[in-house]
C-alpha cells in the first residue's frame, strides 16, 4: 500500500442524532414513550442515532437496544441518563455500553431514597418495559430526585466510566447549570453542552454558549413521543459508535458536531 | 446592623477570617460593615439578578460559583443554612475576594426570620 493511501483521510457520514430522549420510566414522560413507539418515532424523522437519557436510571435502555434491532437495526441507541446533581444541575451521561451505564445506575440507585404513595400521586409509576412495550416491573427509587453528589462528583462519575458528560439544556431556567450556579463553571470538565430546542440558532444566546469553548449539541430532551427527533445534533463520524461520537466532540480527523 | 454582631446574634460560625482579626491586622475599618439588607436563594441566577448590593445571602447552595456571584452582585456576606459546609477552595476565593462566609446549623428560613427581626429587609422593601 502506498504512503499516499494509507494517509487518505477516511470517509465520514454525516449522521443525525438526538442524544437525550427519556422514556415512560422518567418521571412526568408520557407513558407512551415505550421502546417500539421511541424506536418508530426516531425512525420516522430520520433520525440515525439516538441516546436514551432517563433520570438517574439506566433501566431501559437495554430495551430500546432491542427494540431497535428488532425494527431492522438501521438505528443506532446509545446508553445514557440524565443525572440531577445536588446543586440541582441535570448532567447527560453517555456511555460506551449497556452495562457500563446500568453500573452508574446502580450506583445512583443506592443513593436515591425509596419512593412513597404520595410521590407515586405526584410523579406517576415508573415503569420499566421489555423491548415489545410490555411492562416487566416498576422501578421504585426516587428518580426525580436529585442524587447527593456534587457537580464535579457527578462529572467524575461520568469520566471514572469512560463516558461523556453533557451539561444539559443550559439555555432552560430550571436544573440547567446557568440557572442553578448563575455562571458555566469552566474548569467542571465537560465535553459539551446541549442547547433546547427552544432557543432559536439565530438566538443571540448561541455566542455567549459558543464562546465557552465546548462542542455545542442539539437534543430534543423529548418526554412525549411528537417531541422526538425536533431537537438534533449532525455528527460527522465514520460510524454511528459512542467511540465514533467521542471523536467528533473532540474534532478529531474532521470530525465534528453541529446543532442542526 | 453590623456584621460582627449579627454573626454574634444568630450564633453564626465564621469561615473565613473573622472582621475583627481582621480589624487587628489591617488596621481598618471593615469590622463596621452594616448590614440592611438580605437575600434568600439557591438559584444562582436568581441571586445574580436580584440581590441586593451590599446585602448577605442566605443559601444552601456550596458550589464555588456561590463566591463569583456573591462577589458579582457586590453583596458582603454569605451565610450557608442547614449546616452545609463549602470545600476549602469556596473558602480561600471568598477570603480573596473579601467576602464573609458564615455556616449555621439552622435553616434558610429560620435564619431569615432573625434577620428580619434584627431590621434586614429584602430588595423589594
Amino acid at each position: 500500500m502506498s504512503a499516499e493511501a494509507t494517509a487518505q483521510v477516511p470517509r465520514l457520514r454525516s449522521l443525525r442524532a438526538d442524544l437525550h430522549i427519556h422514556t415512560a420510566l422518567s418521571p412526568c414522560a408520557s407513558e407512551q414513550m415505550t421502546p417500539p413507539a421511541i424506536v418508530q418515532a426516531a425512525l420516522m424523522k430520520g433520525v440515525d442515532v439516538i441516546a436514551i437519557c432517563d433520570h438517574n436510571t439506566a433501566g431501559n435502555v437495554g430495551a430500546v437496544q432491542k427494540a431497535a434491532e428488532s425494527a431492522g437495526g438501521e438505528l443506532t441507541v446509545l446508553p445514557g441518563m440524565e443525572i440531577t446533581s445536588e446543586e440541582e444541575v441535570h448532567v447527560v451521561g453517555l456511555f460506551a455500553d449497556l452495562r457500563t451505564a446500568e453500573n452508574v445506575a446502580d450506583r445512583l440507585r443506592a443513593l436515591l431514597p425509596a419512593a412513597d404513595p404520595g410521590y407515586y400521586a405526584f410523579f406517576g409509576e415508573q415503569p420499566l418495559l421489555a423491548a415489545d412495550g410490555r411492562e416487566t416491573g416498576r422501578e421504585t427509587a426516587t428518580l426525580a430526585a436529585a442524587v447527593p453528589l456534587d457537580l464535579n462528583d457527578i462529572v467524575g462519575l461520568i469520566h471514572d466510566h469512560g463516558g461523556l458528560a453533557i451539561a444539559a439544556h443550559v439555555d432552560r431556567r430550571s436544573f440547567s447549570v446557568c440557572s442553578q450556579l448563575g455562571f458555566f463553571p469552566e474548569d467542571a470538565g465537560f465535553d459539551a453542552i446541549e442547547v433546547s430546542r427552544h432557543t432559536d440558532a439565530a438566538s443571540s444566546r448561541m455566542e455567549e454558549f459558543s464562546s465557552l469553548g465546548l462542542p455545542v449539541v442539539g437534543s430534543s430532551d423529548g418526554h412525549f413521543l411528537e417531541e422526538v427527533g425536533t431537537g438534533t445534533t449532525v455528527i460527522r463520524a465514520l460510524e454511528p459508535t459512542f467511540a465514533e461520537l467521542s471523536l467528533a466532540l473532540a474534532g478529531v480527523d474532521g470530525r465534528s458536531v453541529t446543532r442542526a | 446592623m453590623e456584621l460582627h454582631e449579627l454573626a454574634r446574634l444568630l450564633d453564626l460560625s465564621p469561615l473565613t477570617p473573622t472582621l475583627d482579626q481582621h480589624d487587628a491586622e489591617s488596621g481598618q475599618g471593615d469590622g463596621a460593615v452594616d448590614i440592611t439588607r438580605g437575600y434568600a436563594s439557591d438559584l444562582l441566577s436568581d441571586v445574580l439578578a436580584n440581590a441586593p448590593a451590599g446585602g448577605v445571602l442566605v443559601t444552601l447552595q456550596v458550589h464555588l460559583n456561590v463566591i463569583a456571584v456573591a462577589s458579582h452582585a457586590g453583596l458582603r456576606a454569605v451565610i450557608f443554612s442547614c449546616g452545609r459546609a463549602p470545600e476549602d477552595d469556596v473558602i480561600e476565593k471568598a477570603a480573596e475576594e473579601g467576602l464573609s462566609l458564615f455556616m449555621s446549623s439552622a435553616d434558610t428560613f429560620e435564619i431569615v426570620g432573625r434577620l428580619y427581626e434584627l431590621g434586614l429587609r429584602g430588595s423589594t422593601a
